[in-house]
């Protein structure tokens, strides 16, 4: 327990420099949103000067901070100049989505990934090995956004089995159960572009620390006693690499929100990675920095889950 | 409710997949069929969410997009950029221009059911695009329009000063009528109006789910009826361009704008039979050069026409454009055909000529000091316009430095701090060369989106003034002919080629395209087979 409020209150100035830090980043980027927002036309006189009262982007840069830290404080996110809506309603309204797509992408890359890493380590050196092998290499390699674009040419437009973009069928949707089917059809390509990249490389993370175990004494041990070799994979060794696999689902878990943005604009899936790519090319400074707060907060989150998850795996490591 | 409004709702309650998942087994999803009276859902994209839906107070093109079929104006142009009568049935304007006098539809109700009145046409002007609209505000202003309203179905103008394209500009893009009873005392850009709008047009704004879509439904009280044909029409954002080229071969999309078409794809649209498209019909856009005459360099007009003579603009058009486009002929185009001063084109004072190019900058003293070319990095013609221009000056000596940089950026560069040589953009003429060009040579000390070459003439402004008020087309010629012969000298900007808009969609929609906007007049459209 104690460690859990120690970890905690770590956060507490982590977050805070996180806030400042992003702030003070963004107002010195050049560009503004006001010439976004005013559009191509020549704006009348005192027009800009209004909208800038209008956002109070017309303070000083450190009135301005100090006015957003206070919101931050009351939980208020501020209010998105492009989109002229409370900052949290624009995000809660796309949660959801992203959520969605994130963790089906970190559940099929954990499935694929330790699947695919414990028969490489089982059979190492096989071409089953090789292939792992390659398949992670090319994870590593093959940007996201790419692949995505790669499914949608085979998928959608070749063979035009599944939808190229959206989340849900926009003309007469289905209900029920075929609703749920006709859903899974838009995720699927997005889910699979998104976590092959993880995929590879829990893959080959799980292979290493599996091969490491698989040399260790207590699975000859096991081996001796006639343990099937199920149960020397799944119930000895996996186990005991678990740990090194967890650290990384868990680490990567930020990541993969904050990578989300491409791919959900690819596919133009209505999730908070494309809001939040779409707000710095607007320039819409509350919605990104809620959208990088938010990430913060996960990453943090993540990570002391991690930490409790390996600590109950292994119990050595709270004793370090 | 009808069946679609069922489903419709039955899928916003449905909400994510594991919802869906507790569903399991109901009954698969009865085949929707619109034989008669022409109904069924047309799927049109977006890029993006929209900044508002109010069109009073913006000029996003998505903005537009949606707010074309909600709201109404008091007239429309039809393909020759002709008014015909919408929300006003007749006008009339004095000889001096200063005078407009028009006759409202009677009958004509808003969704919520309240009645149209010419109290709505004062306010709208008044209070929104007087005051908040991007283009038109500067305009009334300008003119010290005055608005008054004899009674509830007459509204009358008056002018400080004529304005030729006062008609042209009375569109839904530059002058919606929008309700007095929901906007009045409110913040407007906040009013819950502005992101839920409720027009007097031929469909409802039913939902936004934002990032995804927003829908419309059919307005069953339109005035004009039996139309609107259409049951639904539903904007799809759809982010990529080469998605929204898929999403028509693959029939997820029935209309994509020229806008959002992604030009490379073009000429294979054009060619798939399943797909229709208008192309060349469009209110003028010119893509053009400016130089920085501030700058050391370009301050001398030698150096400006010695780009002229050795940009090859002819190759822009294919390369650039796919040939979708014409190359440019003087300071404002070839779009308004009545105004062109054919003695004195690009064609016959610049002819393609990189030696005689390279001649005139050695005359002018060029001391090969490199040129920095910057642009808007997130618009991809710009980048091969970019590198083309870079290859044709290197052949006469001039070193071009590329700078694509990111919208807000370039913005702040070029129209705040005026810190480039050259700079690639374009500019919409909004229906008529006043509105829209003016600002491309009249002097200018800031904003964006206007003159930043630091070009000033006080004969060109003089010019430019006139031929904004003249009253008619056969009074303004001769002014903008005299401006081209100015203008076509000096070269304060290079116009590189006039626009040609594609318009695409599948062969299954009709009815579309009868105005000279493809965004607008939507009444008449239906689609067969779902």
């Amino acid at each position: 327990m104690w460690f859990v409020a120690r970890r905690l209150l770590h956060a507490v100035p982590l977050l805070f420099c996180v806030v400042v830090l992003n702030f003070v980043l963004i107002a010195a980027t050049p560009g503004d949103p006001v010439t976004i927002l005013v559009g191509d036309f020549p704006a009348p006189p005192g027009y800009v000067e209004q909208v800038k009262r209008e956002f109070g982007l017309d303070q000083p840069i450190y009135v301005q901070l100090f006015r957003y830290l206070g919101h931050v404080l009351t939980g208020d996110l501020g209010y998105s100049f492009a989109n002229r809506q409370p900052v949290s309603t624009l995000i809660l309204g796309r949660l959801a989505a992203t959520l969605e797509l994130t963790l089906t992408a970190l559940l099929l890359a954990s499935i694929l990934g330790i699947i695919l890493g414990m028969l490489a380590a089982r059979w190492r050196g096989s071409w089953l090995d090789s292939g792992v092998q390659g398949v992670a290499s090319a994870g590593y390699s093959i940007p996201d956004f790419w692949l995505g674009q790669i499914l949608i040419l085979i998928f959608s437009i070749w063979l035009g089995w599944l939808p190229s973009q959206g989340n849900m069928s926009v003309r007469g949707a289905p209900e029920g159960f075929a609703g749920f089917l006709d859903h899974l059809r838009y995720l699927l390509l997005p889910a699979l572009a998104l976590s092959f990249r993880y995929l590879a490389l829990i893959a080959r993370i799980t292979r290493a620390a599996m091969l490491e175990v698989l040399s260790a004494d207590f699975i000859l041990a096991a081996r001796s006693r006639g343990a099937t070799e199920i149960s020397i994979m799944v119930g000895h060794a996996l186990r005991n690499a678990a740990a090194p696999v967890i650290t990384v689902i868990g680490y990567n878990l930020g990541f993969i929100l904050a990578g989300s943005a491409l791919i959900e604009t690819v596919f133009g899936w209505p999730g908070i990675g494309r809001l939040l790519f779409d707000s710095i090319s607007r320039r819409d400074y509350p919605v990104m920095m809620a959208i990088l707060l938010m990430v913060s907060v996960t990453v943090v989150l993540a990570n002391l889950a991690t930490d409790i998850l390996h600590r109950m795996i292994d119990p050595r490591v709270g004793d370090r | 409710m009808t069946q679609f409004d069922k489903l419709a709702l039955g899928r916003r309650a449905l909400g994510r997949w594991t919802l869906g998942a507790m569903a399991a087994g109901a009954a698969l999803r009865p085949g929707l069929s619109y034989a008669e009276g022409g109904s069924g859902t047309v799927v049109a994209a977006i890029d993006n969410d929209p900044p508002t839906l109010n069109p009073g107070i913006s000029t996003d093109y998505a903005t537009g997009e949606i707010a074309a079929k909600v709201y109404e104006s008091l007239v429309w142009l039809d393909v020759d950029a002709t008014p015909q009568p919408s929300l006003a049935t007749s006008w009339e304007a004095t000889p001096d221009g200063k005078t407009y006098s028009f006759k409202l539809r009677q009958g004509v109700s808003w969704h919520d059911g309240k009645p149209f009145s010419a109290a709505d046409v004062k306010f709208t002007f008044e209070e929104v695009l007087g005051k908040l609209h991007p283009r038109m505000a500067a305009v009334l202003k300008s003119l010290g329009a005055m608005i008054e309203t004899p009674d509830d179905h007459s509204v009358v103008f008056r002018l400080e000063r004529g304005y030729a394209p006062f008609l042209v500009q009375m569109t839904v893009f530059d002058a919606p009528i929008l309700p007095k009873h929901l906007f009045e005392g409110t913040n407007i850009p906040a009013a819950p109006a502005s992101q839920a709008p409720v027009g007097t047009g031929p469909f409802k704004f039913s939902e936004w789910n934002r990032g995804a879509n927003i829908r419309l439904t059919r307005n069953e009280n339109y005035w004009d009826k039996p139309k609107p044909y259409l049951a639904e029409v539903v904007f799809q954002i759809v982010p990529q361009g080469a998605n929204r080229s898929a999403g028509l071969q693959t029939g997820e999309l029935d209309v994509v704008s020229d806008f959002y078409m992604p030009k490379p794809d073009l000429p294979r649209l054009m060619r798939d039979p399943s797909l229709q498209n208008r192309q060349g019909v469009n209110i003028p856009a010119i893509w053009f050069a400016m130089f920085n005459t501030k700058s050391p360099v370009f301050a001398k007009k030698e150096v400006r026409q010695a780009v002229a003579m050795a940009v090859d603009r002819p190759r822009l058009v294919q390369q650039v454009m796919r040939g979708i486009a014409r190359p440019g002929i003087g300071a404002f185009g070839d779009g308004f055909k009545w105004l062109v001063n054919e003695d004195v084109t690009y064609d016959k004072k610049y002819p393609l000529d990189p030696a005689k190019a390279k001649a005139l900058l050695q005359q002018a003293g060029y001391d090969g000091s490199p040129v920095r070319m910057v642009f808007d990095a997130a618009r991809p013609q710009l980048r091969s316009e970019a590198q083309i221009i870079r290859e044709n000056l290197r052949a006469i000596g001039m070193d071009v430095q590329l700078e694509p940089l990111e919208r807000s950026v370039m913005l702040d560069r070029v129209f705040t701090k005026r810190e480039f040589d050259i700079t690639l953009q374009s500019f919409f003429s909004a229906g008529d060369p006043a509105i829209g060009y003016t600002r491309l040579y009249v002097t200018t000390t800031s904003g964006t989106n206007n003159n930043a070459s630091g070009y000033s003439n006080p004969k060109v402004d003089e010019l430019l003034a006139e031929a904004a008020t003249a009253p008619d087309r056969e009074r303004r010629a001769p002014l903008y002919k005299e401006l081209q012969v100015i203008l076509n000298e000096d070269l304060p900007s290079l116009v590189l080629f006039d626009e040609e808009t594609v318009n695409v969609a599948t062969k299954r929609v009709t009815g579309l395209w009868t105005s000279i906007d493809a965004r607008d007049r939507w009444a008449g459209v239906r689609i067969q087979g779902n």
